[in-house]
């Protein structure tokens, strides 16, 4: 009990400690692929405090929700790395707290509070990221509906865990057409999540608008715990992809302080070679229309809705 | 193997008037077709003959005469008719050879004894007419060339799947081989239905009759002729074989269901039309759908089929001959505008209404005969609503049809207007039309011929 | 073995057909189906050298030859030739609820299989069945005349699979298939040339 409460506390240091530096790899290899130098790795660091050390403004039109939503944000992100597997594939001290379903509802309600924040700002720039930001998301909760129900399908419970387990374990599923589509789809709906190309740029010659616009009204310490609680939400949903569906090895079953201890490094050698595949995708497609979105998220659709075919065809009837 | 004469003498006649005989292309062609006539008139005289690879009964030998009679007429119409044939999309040599393998395609496929082959000769036919209905290059007409070519190749991928169903549930594709064993599956009833929904598109049937109008609307005069006369029976002919192999109450439920909508569709859409050569495509695919009622029946109606086929291949293609002549003087597609054609062209306007009163059905021509066979077994079968259902169809199309066509030939208004020259081929239709007319005269003997086919 | 093999082949071939419907551009269309041909070419291969089928080699061959290589390439030729506005491909309903169509079809196929074929064959021949489906919707969705000729082509790539499965037509058949295709896509070379897509207004086509 209390190892694994020490459990927790570590895989929160870890999370927070090691999400900016991941978008701040990702950064450098963006622009390293694009012939340029880039800033250093820890820049986002360097922002996080420039921003905790200045002054918060609020907008005279926000109302008290503008300056209360960030903190509530950053918190359901926090308890979210407490329930997700990410250094270890046993469920630690609050992991029967939500399943899947429910770890998908909270990143949505969270993404639900800062919408709403930003529609409190009365800005018109942030309106329209937000409503821009709805329309997409509210297309891509079907699919990610779709893929914890073929998870299901695969390991007869919701819990992430145990999805974990039986693909580390059964080369059967993990081989399977099913693995293959679900794990597409997923990594589909990762690019327009996290908000890379095609779906929206970065660089400093294209303006992405779509998360970027959500938060243009905060300033101080509440724009310092937005950011971070995007970093972290990037960072928790590739190791969900990397931990759940792609490549669950390595992931210590059992307790044992040095195992996990060296996961971490491997976990984060995952995540570089993750982010390496992003930078590669950035420099290579460019930014869809974004009408054209709306199809992309319709192909990440039909990934999930064969992954079902798939199943009742091969395994019969 | 002295039954693929006929057809090996069209092969050659396209090879030759392609390669060697460039500037007499027509001379082989009339040459081709003359002896492949005389071929098949000899081969009425041989027995009949069943072996792995050839299956040929008093059925084949029927269509056989059929084929290369028409063949000679269109050859011969055709060499008057391109005279006025500049900017076509196929010059006057490559028509000749294309029409050439087309015919030497379809007089091969009649005497197989595979189901596949069947199709494979069926489908092989396709590229050929595609290229003869595009021949006037404008617009249209590569729309219409480009409807029927992926219609028709979508239906009879249809018909692959059919086969492919009946190879795997009989493990065989011989007729003969399927004549004896009895045990059937319902696996060969659902190739049943999809093999005539598939050879359906090819014939014209409901609803895939949608590339006919426009094909037989577009194409040349002869071309029109030869499609309505042996293309479309001859893709009847797969499913004649299929339903003397495989007898069943629902697949002809199925078949008569189909066929009798096409007779709706035909002749209710007649009403409507504004160009006479489209007029006659819907009437095209009245009558196919008459004859596919006529298979699904069985029995003394697939003797009225058959005399049906018969006629309507000399009655239609004499038709659409004539009105490649109406096109060439008259310079005008439209019904409205042709006015008065007795004045105009004698022999064309006349042995027209002779025409149009042979394809609707009328008591002297032998489609009389043959309608009359296929409805009174309807009756016999369906009951008395059926039976008269179909006969008032039929009614429909006569008179709309026959109005339209005596409103071209004999309303003569005060307009005065100079005779026009007419094809020095005009002999070819006119002489069909009065054939059609004298079959009637010979169905006692076509009935003793074909007593093996029909039980 | 050969199963899941055999629905690997299949489902990457809906998918594939999924994306035709996805494309702006016909030169992608043929890009798309030269893949699909040479999944379906280097699966026929496998399977003759596995089963020790001549026949199935040589006909393996020669999809690889003429689907996968010759023809693509040929279409693509005669598309580069051609107005500028006949490179895109229109879609007469949009493109979203195209794809979602094409998907329900896949469902569809499923049901098609269910009701009908059930007693026949294994659940594998929904396979082709949604494949002809999703063909026969790519040639209703476009009028683009390569992006129609491309849709027929895939369901002759569906008959392949379908073939595969009953496993026993003979192979003189499925040369007349390749051979049927090859005619029809030289014909059509030759009258896509100047096919209008307006054309539904034309008064001699009507009615």
């Amino acid at each position: 009990m209390l190892n694994l409460f020490f459990l927790s506390i570590l895989q929160l240091l870890y999370v927070l400690a090691l999400a900016p530096l991941a978008v701040g790899i990702l950064h450098v290899f963006d622009e390293r692929l694009s012939s340029r130098r880039g800033p250093s790795i820890f820049q986002e660091y360097y922002n996080l405090f420039k921003f905790f050390r200045k002054q918060s403004i609020y907008p005279k039109t926000a109302s008290g929700f503008f300056s209360y939503v960030p903190y509530i944000t950053f918190g359901m992100y926090l308890f979210l790395t407490l329930v997700l597997p990410i250094i270890t594939a046993f469920p630690l001290l609050f992991g029967p707290v939500v399943d899947f379903v429910g770890g998908g509802l909270v990143f949505g309600a969270a993404s639900t509070f800062l919408k709403l924040a930003s529609l409190d700002s009365r800005n018109s720039y942030s309106i329209l990221g937000a409503s821009r930001a709805s329309s997409i998301g509210i297309f891509t909760e079907p699919i990610i509906l779709l893929i914890f129900i073929m998870f299901g399908v695969i390991s007869g419970t919701n819990n992430p865990y145990v999805i974990n387990n039986i693909l580390q374990t059964s080369t059967n599923w993990f081989f399977s057409l099913v693995h293959l589509f679900v794990g597409v789809a997923f990594f589909l709906v990762l690019i327009i999540e996290t908000g890379q190309l095609p779906i929206e740029s970065h660089t400093p010659n294209e303006f992405g608008s779509i998360d970027s616009l959500m938060s243009l009204e905060y300033s101080g310490r509440e724009l310092a715990l937005l950011k971070w609680g995007s970093y972290i939400k990037s960072f928790l949903l590739m190791n969900v992809f990397l931990n759940v569906f792609t490549l669950p090895f390595f992931v210590p079953m059992k307790f044992n302080i040095l195992a996990i201890v060296l996961y971490m490094f491997i976990n984060f050698l995952k995540i570089i070679l993750l982010l390496a595949i992003f930078a590669i995708i950035n420099n290579v497609v460019s930014k869809y229309r974004l009408f054209k979105i709306f199809d992309y998220i319709l192909i990440a659709f039909s990934f999930a809705l064969m992954a079902m075919v798939v199943f009742y065809v091969v395994n019969g009837g | 193997m002295i039954y693929l004469l006929p057809s090996i003498s069209a092969t050659l006649g396209a090879i030759l008037s392609f390669s060697l005989f460039r500037n007499k292309h027509k001379e082989v062609s009339v040459l081709a077709s003359f002896l492949a006539f005389v071929f098949s008139i000899f081969l009425l005289f041989e027995p009949d003959r069943f072996t792995a690879f050839f299956y040929v009964d008093s059925l084949s030998k029927i269509f056989l005469l059929m084929i290369s009679s028409v063949y000679l007429g269109v050859v011969i119409f055709s060499i008057g008719y391109l005279e006025h044939s500049h900017g076509h999309f196929v010059k006057s040599c490559q028509y000749f050879s294309l029409l050439d393998i087309f015919v030497g395609i379809m007089l091969f496929s009649v005497t197989l004894n595979n189901f596949g082959l069947f199709w494979v000769s069926i489908e092989a036919t396709t590229f050929a007419t595609a290229l003869l209905v595009a021949s006037e290059n404008d617009i249209a007409a590569l729309e219409a060339a480009w409807r029927y070519i992926m219609i028709v190749s979508v239906g009879l991928t249809i018909g692959l799947v059919g086969t492919l169903f009946l190879y795997s549930s009989a493990h065989t594709l011989s007729i003969t081989d399927l004549l004896s064993r009895q045990n059937r599956g319902s696996l060969f009833f659902l190739s049943g239905m999809l093999l005539v929904i598939g050879y359906g598109t090819k014939i014209g049937i409901f609803p895939m009759y949608t590339w006919l109008p426009d094909a037989h609307g577009k194409a040349p005069a002869p071309i029109s002729a030869i499609f309505s006369a042996i293309l479309l029976p001859v893709s009847l002919y797969p499913l004649i074989r299929f339903f003397e192999v495989y007898q069943n109450p629902s697949l002809s439920k199925f078949a008569f269901v189909l066929g009798f909508l096409s007779v709706m569709t035909g002749s209710i859409m007649t009403l409507n039309q504004r160009l006479y050569k489209r007029l006659f495509a819907y009437s095209s695919v009245e009558n196919m759908g008459l004859s596919l009622i006529g298979v699904s029946l069985g029995s003394y109606a697939l003797f009225g089929t058959i005399v049906l086929i018969f006629t309507h291949a000399f009655a239609k293609s004499g038709v659409f001959m004539l009105t490649g002549n109406m096109l060439h003087e008259l310079k005008t597609r439209k019904i409205e505008d042709v006015k008065g054609l007795i004045k105009i062209m004698p022999k064309t306007g006349l042995f027209l209404f002779f025409g149009a009163l042979a394809v609707t059905g009328t008591p002297p021509f032998a489609t009389f005969f043959g309608e009359l066979l296929i409805v009174s077994k309807t009756i016999n079968y369906y009951g008395w609503i059926v039976g008269f259902a179909l006969f008032f169809f039929l009614v429909c199309g006569f008179l709309f049809i026959n109005y339209r066509v005596i409103n071209m030939v004999f309303n003569d208004e005060t307009k005065p207007v100079s005779s026009a020259k007419e094809s020095p081929f005009t002999f070819v239709p006119v002489i069909f039309i009065t054939l059609s007319a004298f079959v009637i005269l010979i169905v006692p003997i076509f009935y003793r011929f074909i007593e093996g086919v029909i039980k | 073995m050969g199963k899941e093999i055999f629905a690997l082949v299949g489902f990457w071939e809906i998918i594939l057909s999924i994306f035709m419907q996805w494309q702006a551009y016909t030169i992608s269309n043929i890009k798309t189906f030269s893949v699909q041909s040479w999944i379906l070419g280097i699966f026929l291969l496998w399977a003759g050298v596995f089963h020790g089928f001549i026949a199935l080699i040589i006909l393996a061959l020669l999809t690889i030859i003429t689907r996968a290589i010759a023809m693509p390439l040929y279409l693509g030729n005669t598309i580069r030739k051609q107005i500028y506005r006949a490179r895109e491909n229109k879609h007469r309903i949009s493109t979203g609820l195209s794809i979602l169509i094409s998907l329900l079809l896949a469902v569809f196929g499923y049901l098609v299989y269910y009701l009908i074929l059930a007693g026949h064959g294994q659940s594998l021949v929904s396979i082709p069945i949604t494949l002809m489906l999703q063909g026969a919707f790519l040639i209703v969705s476009r009028s683009n005349a390569y992006s129609q000729l491309i849709g027929y082509l895939v369901m002759e790539n569906s008959m392949f699979l379908l073939s595969f499965l009953f496993s026993e037509l003979p192979f003189i058949v499925e040369a007349g298939i390749i051979l049927d295709v090859l005619g029809v896509v030289v014909v059509a070379g030759l009258l896509m040339r100047v096919r209008d897509e307006d054309i539904e207004k034309e008064e001699e086509l009507l009615g």
